[in-house]
């Protein structure tokens, strides 16, 4: 009964409040801007679509600040690379908002070999009264015009424009996974399965190598990377994991070409658990500094760790998602699930951690109470401003009411990409094609 | 549960306690030899059927071959450690999942067809002046192999011992590759099919390359 009410306490925070049908595709990437103000999610089709949040009316203190559409736009297109002859897909891998230095907003987005800096400005204004043309555009013959007079600012319908700044390209054989953005706001990395380029935002034509892996020999190739991130505050430190659990912690001032690591992340394997596919759900999914700088956090396939800087021999926590498939591995790898890449997030305080299992759930972690909590991001179980009931999965022998057995899971629903309010309990949640928006409840 | 039924009896073996691998146990456990079959079986058939229109992700393909490298460790050390009664279970356990990959395979096909014995002496030939052309990299052998590509293709036993797996596949592969060369002026019958072939044949060849490259012990 008492771990009911803690349940209670940390989901009955969450209302359930839009259900955006995002129109065709498959989402791939969801994230936050700085202040939490912007929501852009990517998609398989190439496009992003940016929500913004409703400003705070007194009218209407329970709709506190509801996301809205506010630019949708064409990002990347599919592309052929003709020397291969391979399909370069157009889907967004990864955004990353810049943060905001004037009225206008940037973002960085990414497919699997260009990234695109992307400025999203705002036109409530126009000009009229031109000289040379007349108010449909078209040019007024010169011998026409008697009188000068200077053009005015109008107001007009507010109109949200994206257009593409820098285009970096050119510099990835291999599938770009990661970009992030540094802390000095002039330099950013995008990350491949074996090299990590450093950009600086403002050149497209140059970018510096600082990590690669590459064997001179392929058939020698073991381990790859799977996803890198900037220091939050130290411009110099960066970190990459590893397709063998490792994480590795890098400082640029030490030389340029940081094959060598400052710090290396790794968890010596537990014998009893020892299986054939051991290496492969060790692989590092996401990894992700904790807003603080202190702390790291890594997704495998069953687990997240919380690392702490000053201590690689092993992580401070560990926290099961969904051990109940262990036993099921080998029919994971048949069909393929085995290789599915969850992220994971951080709350703005640090205490909380997220991320994203199969049957469309997503589990909460409380840092400081262990409490942990599984919910479902799904139309049939929730209705609009529902509060979120707790999900159980059942493992074995008699299953309860209201408990799902692990042989009914959907693995086709799959909750890969979630996204937290920089401050406020708001969290974005992906569910194929769907994005969720939960909010706490106001008291 | 999305499985394609592959071996669906597995998953109640699953979850039973799985023993370490012991090298000095001279009776193993069947469902570890099982699974472990059932594991192999899987990964060549995924390195092998990469969708062809786009790049396929290079993490997939790494961690795939890593099990298939740990699965082709654990079965050289139990060839060297065991009595030969049971190394031939290994060598089963790999010629079974090189058949069921052919069943799986149209490409791999070819090399059911070199089972035949009348077509193996046409290429014999072929194949000796050919090898001095391949790189020596890839003729590397190892005991556990060597049995298995005996059991294979037991109608040519003298033949054999020069052989390892990888010369079946890339003789077929030469035919087709390098048919104006004076070597090949005794084509197989089956070079008409093979033709067809050729072209995914080609594709596939760093595939198959890397494979054999795994498999036979780089």
């Amino acid at each position: 009964m008492e771990e009911e009410s803690d349940f209670r306490k940390i989901n009955n925070s969450f209302l359930r409040d839009h259900n955006y049908a995002t129109e065709a595709d498959i989402i791939s990437t969801v994230e936050f801007n700085s202040t939490g103000e912007l929501l852009a999610t990517g998609d398989k089709g190439g496009r992003v679509v940016v929500f913004q949040r409703e400003q705070e009316s007194k009218n209407q203190p329970h709709r506190r600040g509801e996301y809205n559409v506010y630019s949708t736009f064409q990002s990347h297109e599919p592309e052929f690379d003709y020397l291969k002859s391979l399909e370069i897909e157009e889907k967004i891998n990864k955004i990353r908002w810049l943060p905001q230095q004037n009225a206008a907003y940037f973002l960085l987005s990414t497919n699997d070999k260009t990234v695109k800096l992307w400025k999203i400005s705002e036109r409530d204004k126009r000009p009229e009264g031109y000289n040379l043309k007349d108010e449909d555009g078209r040019i007024r013959d010169p011998g026409t015009i008697t009188t000068l007079r200077v053009p005015v600012l109008q107001p007009m319908d507010l109109m949200v424009e994206a257009t593409p700044r820098r285009v970096f390209s050119n510099a990835h054989t291999y599938h770009i996974n990661s970009i992030s953005v540094n802390s000095d706001y002039e330099t950013f990395m995008s990350t491949d399965d074996l090299r990590i380029n450093l950009w600086n935002l403002e050149i497209t034509n140059r970018s510096f190598n600082i990590v690669d892996i590459k064997p001179t020999n392929m058939e020698e190739l073991t381990e790859v990377i799977t996803a890198a991130e900037f220091h939050p505050h130290q411009c110099n430190t960066f970190v990459y994991s590893s397709s063998k659990g490792s994480i590795r912690l890098c400082d640029m001032r030490a030389s340029a070409l940081c094959d060598n690591h400052s710090k290396f992340f790794e968890e010596p394997e537990d014998p009893s658990n020892r299986s054939f596919f051991s290496e492969i759900i060790s692989s590092i999914s996401d990894v992700k500094f904790s807003h603080s700088g202190r702390y790291l956090m890594t997704r495998d396939y069953l687990t997240v760790k919380v690392w702490d800087l000053n201590m690689e021999s092993k992580p401070l926590e560990t926290y099961q998602v969904h051990d109940y498939l262990r036993s099921k591995l080998c029919s994971l790898y048949e069909n393929d699930c085995i290789f599915d890449k969850f992220e994971c997030v951080w709350n703005g305080s640090d205490s909380v951690i997220m991320t994203g299992s199969y049957n469309n759930f997503f589990r909460m972690f409380d840092r400081n109470t262990k409490r942990d909590v599984t919910l479902e991001a799904s139309r049939e179980n929730s209705k609009p401003r529902a509060i979120l009931k707790p999900r159980k999965v059942c493992v074995g022998g008699k299953r309860r009411k209201d408990e799902i057995s692990v042989d009914s899971l959907d693995f086709s629903k799959k909750i890969l990409h979630t996204a937290w309010h920089p401050y406020e309990n708001i969290i974005a949640v992906a569910a194929t094609n769907n994005l969720y928006i939960f909010q706490d409840k106001i008291n | 549960m999305l499985g394609k039924g592959l071996k669906r009896k597995l998953e109640q073996e699953e979850e039973n306690e799985r023993k370490k691998m012991d090298p000095h146990q001279e009776v193993m456990p069947t469902f570890y030899c099982l699974q472990r079959q059932t594991v192999l079986t899987l990964s060549l058939s995924k390195l092998h059927s990469q969708p062809a229109h786009s790049d396929p992700g290079l993490v997939r393909r790494v961690l795939i071959t890593n099990t298939l490298r740990h699965i082709q460790e654990e079965l050289r050390v139990e060839a060297v450690l065991l009595p030969q009664s049971l190394a031939t279970d290994i060598k089963d356990s790999f010629t079974s999942a090189l058949a069921e990959i052919e069943d799986l395979c149209p490409a791999v096909e070819i090399t059911s067809s070199l089972t035949n014995s009348h077509k193996f002496r046409q290429t014999e030939p072929v194949h000796e002046s050919m090898e001095s052309n391949m790189d020596s990299a890839l003729f590397q052998f190892t005991p556990s192999l060597l049995d298995s590509a005996q059991s294979l293709f037991n109608h040519c036993p003298s033949l054999l011992a020069d052989f390892s797996l990888d010369d079946f596949l890339f003789t077929e592969i030469d035919n087709l590759l390098f048919d104006n060369t004076p070597c090949s002026s005794s084509p197989s019958p089956s070079s008409g099919s093979s033709k067809v072939i050729s072209m995914t044949f080609k594709s596939d060849l760093n595939e198959l390359d890397h494979i054999m490259e795994v498999l036979v012990g780089s």
